[in-house]
C-alpha cells in the first residue's frame, strides 16, 4: 500500500529525483557509526519540538497560573508527566549528543575549509540550544525556576555601560514578573524554534554543497565511497531508536523536578542551574569584587571568539591527529576545565541536599493518603490541621511514629484520623516530615 | 563462456544487493514505526482524555435544616468552587430547599426546566412562578401550567452533622428528560 500510494505520488508530482538526491549523497570512507550524532540531534530536536506543542496545550504563561498549569499537566492529565519528562530529559540528551557532535567534529577536524561557514552555523545553533534552555527553566515558575533566572539576568546586569540596559530588556520591565513570563514563552516557542529551523536547513544545505569531510586520511577516503543509503540510514536509525528507548526509560520512571510555587519574598532559596549551565555557575563563584568581570564577560567573549574563529585559528589543511597537536590540547584542557568545574559544583551540591529515597517515598505516601486535605506544606493543601512546612524543626521520629498510629493517644481530641500503615510507611512518611526543615530550604 | 560467468555473477550479487537493501530498509520503517507508536498513543490521550472529562463537583455546606419551615421554599445562596482545569474559581449559585414533613426535604435547581430562567416562589398562589414564559410549578415541582416540559430539577442532598449538604448541577433546558449538563 504505502508503494502504491508512492508510485501515484511519484508519477504526477516526480518524487524520484529528490529521493535519488537524498538517498544516494555519497560518504567518503564509506558509513560510520562516527557520524550518527548529527542525526541524532536533529531527531531530538524535533521530539522537542513535538512534545512542546503538546506542553503548550494545557501550559498557561502567567505567574498566577503557570505553576498551576504544570500541577495539572503532572497530576490530572494522562501521560501528562511522560510528556513535561520527554521534554525535560529531551533537553538534557540534546546537551549531550550536541557536545558528542562538536567533539567529533572537532576531532575530525571538519570545520577546516571549505566547511568554516557549516561550522559557524553550528556553534549559532549551540548557542540558540542554551537559549533554549535558559528560557525554557523559568517556564514552570516554581522557586527553582524564578531564582535561577532571577541570578542568570543578574549576571547580565554586571556588564559594564550596557548591563542596566540589558537586564531591562530581557526582564521587560523593572522587575522578574508577569513581562518576564511571557517574553520568555514567546522566546521559547515561537522566536528560537523558527531561527533554529531555519538555521539548520543552512547547516544542512551546505552540507550538502560541500559533502562531508569524512576520514583524516585523504586516501581512504578515496578508496571507500558509499552511499547515505542503506548503510548510513540504518545506523543513523539504530542510534535514534537507541536514544529514544533512553529517552522513553527516563521519561516514564524518573520524575521531573517541581519545587514550590515562584516565591519572590522567600530569599532563603538557593537556585541551581541545569546540569550544563552549572560549570559557568561554578566559575563565578571564583571571581569577586572588580574581578567580577572577568568571569561575567572576559571569559565567555574569550570562549566565544575561540568557539568561532576555531576553523581560522586552526587553518592549516592536514585534519590528521598528529599534525595538530595544539589545538587538541587546548581542546582538552577547555573539557577538563569544564568537567572539573561541573564536579566540583556537583559536589558541593551534593553535600548541600542528600535526598534520601525513603524522604521521597514518604513524599508519595502523603499524596496518595491525601493529607493535603487537612495540612499545608510551603502553601500547598488546606489549612485544617497544623501547617508541616517545619514540621522536622519541631518533632521526633517517634513522637511522629507514635502520633501516626494513634492521633488522640497523642494529642488528645485531634481529629485526625488513624491511618493503618505498615512500618515500611511509618518509616518513610516520618522520613518525610522529618526533612521539612528550615535548613533544608536552601 | 566468461562473459556468461561474469554476468551471473554479477545477476547473484544483485538479487544479493537488492534483499539486503530490502531487508535494510524494513528494519529502518519499523524503527520510524516503533517510535511514532510509542509517541502516538501518549499523545493522543493526553489530548484527548481531559476534554472528555466531567467536571468534578463537591459537596456544599449550604445550612442547618432546622432552619427550614414547612411549605415555605426557601433561596438559599452559596459559594461553589468550579473547577475549570487548572483554573481554580469561586461562583456564588443559589438553590430552592423546600421542607416536605418532619423528615424529608428537597433541593431544585434554581433554573425554570423550560429556558433556564430562574423562578420565584409565590406564596399567596402556593406555587413557584417563572417571570420569562409563566410557567408554574407546585410546592413539589410538578408543572401546573406553561411550555416548561419537565418538573423542577432536583439536586442531589444529604443531611450530615445536622447540616444539609448538597452537589450543584445543572441540567439542558427544554427537554421533556432531564440530562446533566
Amino acid at each position: 500500500m504505502p508503494r502504491r500510494l508512492y508510485q501515484w505520488l511519484d508519477e504526477r508530482i516526480k518524487l524520484q529525483p529528490i529521493k535519488i538526491k537524498l538517498l544516494d549523497e555519497p560518504i567518503p570512507g564509506g558509513a560510520s557509526w562516527i557520524y550518527v550524532y548529527g542525526s541524532v540531534t536533529l531527531f531530538l530536536f524535533v521530539l522537542q519540538v513535538i512534545s512542546g506543542m503538546f506542553l503548550a496545550i494545557y501550559y498557561n504563561a502567567s505567574p498566577d497560573h503557570a505553576y498551576d498549569s504544570i500541577l495539572y499537566i503532572e497530576q490530572e492529565v494522562p501521560f501528562g508527566s511522560f510528556i513535561r519528562g520527554l521534554h525535560h530529559w529531551g533537553a538534557s540528551l540534546m546537551m549531550v549528543v550536541i557536545g558528542l557532535h562538536m567533539l567529533q567534529v572537532f576531532l575530525y577536524g571538519a570545520y577546516k575549509r571549505p566547511r568554516e561557514v557549516m561550522w559557524i552555523v553550528g556553534v549559532v545553533l549551540f548557542l540558540l540550544t542554551l537559549g533554549f534552555g535558559f528560557s525554557g527553566y523559568l517556564l514552570p515558575w516554581d522557586q527553582r525556576a524564578y531564582w535561577a533566572t532571577q541570578v542568570g539576568i543578574n549576571i547580565v546586569g554586571t556588564l559594564p555601560l550596557v548591563g542596566d540596559l540589558l537586564v531591562r530588556i530581557i526582564r521587560g520591565g523593572q522587575q522578574l514578573g508577569a513581562l518576564t513570563l511571557s517574553r520568555f514563552y514567546a522566546l521559547h516557542t515561537l522566536f528560537l524554534p523558527w531561527a533554529v529551523v531555519l538555521l539548520i536547513a543552512v547547516h544542512l544545505f551546505i552540507l550538502r554543497r560541500v559533502g562531508p569531510a569524512g576520514p583524516w586520511d585523504p586516501q581512504k577516503a578515496q578508496r571507500i565511497r558509499e552511499s547515505f543509503y542503506p548503510k548510513q540510514v540504518f545506523m543513523d536509525a539504530v542510534a535514534i531508536l537507541l536514544t529514544f528507548a533512553v529517552l522513553f526509560i527516563l521519561a516514564a520512571w524518573s520524575r521531573v523536578p517541581l519545587a514550590d510555587r515562584a516565591n519572590p519574598s522567600d530569599v532563603s532559596f538557593m537556585p541551581l542551574p541545569e546540569w550544563y549551565f552549572l560549570f559557568y555557575y561554578q566559575l563565578l563563584k571564583y571571581f569577586h569584587g572588580p574581578w567580577e568581570i572577568i568571569g561575567t564577560l572576559v571569559l565567555p567573549l574569550l570562549f566565544y571568539a575561540l568557539l568561532f574563529l576555531l576553523p581560522f585559528l586552526d587553518h592549516t589543511p592536514r585534519r590528521d591527529l598528529l599534525s595538530r597537536r595544539g589545538v587538541l590540547i587546548c581542546g582538552g584542557l577547555f573539557l577538563v576545565m569544564v568537567f572539573g568545574l561541573m564536579g566540583v559544583s556537583l559536589k558541593q551540591s551534593a553535600s548541600l541536599s542528600v535526598t534520601d529515597p525513603a524522604v521521597e517515598q514518604g513524599r508519595r505516601l502523603y499524596v496518595k493518603l491525601g493529607c493535603s486535605g487537612c495540612h499545608q506544606i510551603h502553601g500547598e493543601g488546606n489549612a485544617v490541621g497544623p501547617d508541616l512546612s517545619y514540621v522536622g524543626d519541631t518533632r521526633e521520629a517517634d513522637w511522629l511514629i507514635r502520633h501516626f498510629k494513634d492521633p488522640q493517644a497523642v494529642v488528645p481530641g485531634s481529629i485526625m484520623p488513624g491511618y493503618k500503615l505498615i512500618d515500611q510507611e511509618l518509616k518513610s512518611l516520618t522520613a518525610y516530615m522529618l526533612s521539612l526543615k528550615h535548613s533544608a530550604r536552601r | 563462456m566468461r562473459t556468461q560467468h561474469s554476468q551471473t555473477n554479477k545477476n547473484h550479487r544483485f538479487i544479493d544487493e537488492l534483499t539486503r537493501r530490502g531487508f535494510i530498509g524494513r528494519t529502518i520503517g519499523l524503527i520510524a514505526a516503533l517510535i511514532g507508536t510509542a509517541l502516538t498513543l501518549p499523545l493522543a490521550v493526553y489530548t484527548i482524555i481531559p476534554a472528555l472529562r466531567r467536571r468534578s463537583e463537591d459537596w456544599v455546606d449550604i445550612l442547618n435544616p432546622d432552619q427550614l419551615r414547612p411549605k415555605e421554599p426557601m433561596s438559599v445562596e452559596m459559594v461553589t468552587s468550579v473547577r475549570d482545569g487548572w483554573l481554580k474559581s469561586a461562583s456564588v449559585k443559589s438553590v430552592w430547599v423546600v421542607r416536605k414533613n418532619d423528615h424529608d426535604v428537597v433541593v431544585y435547581s434554581p433554573l425554570c426546566t423550560h429556558l433556564g430562567c430562574g423562578y420565584r416562589w409565590e406564596a399567596e398562589r402556593q406555587a413557584f412562578f417563572c417571570p420569562c414564559h409563566a410557567s408554574v410549578f407546585d410546592i413539589d415541582g410538578r408543572v401546573l401550567a406553561g411550555p416548561a416540559p419537565r418538573p423542577l430539577d432536583t439536586l442531589p442532598f444529604k443531611i450530615e452533622s445536622s447540616r444539609l449538604w448538597i452537589i450543584y448541577k445543572e441540567f439542558k433546558a427544554g427537554t421533556p428528560k432531564k440530562i446533566e449538563l
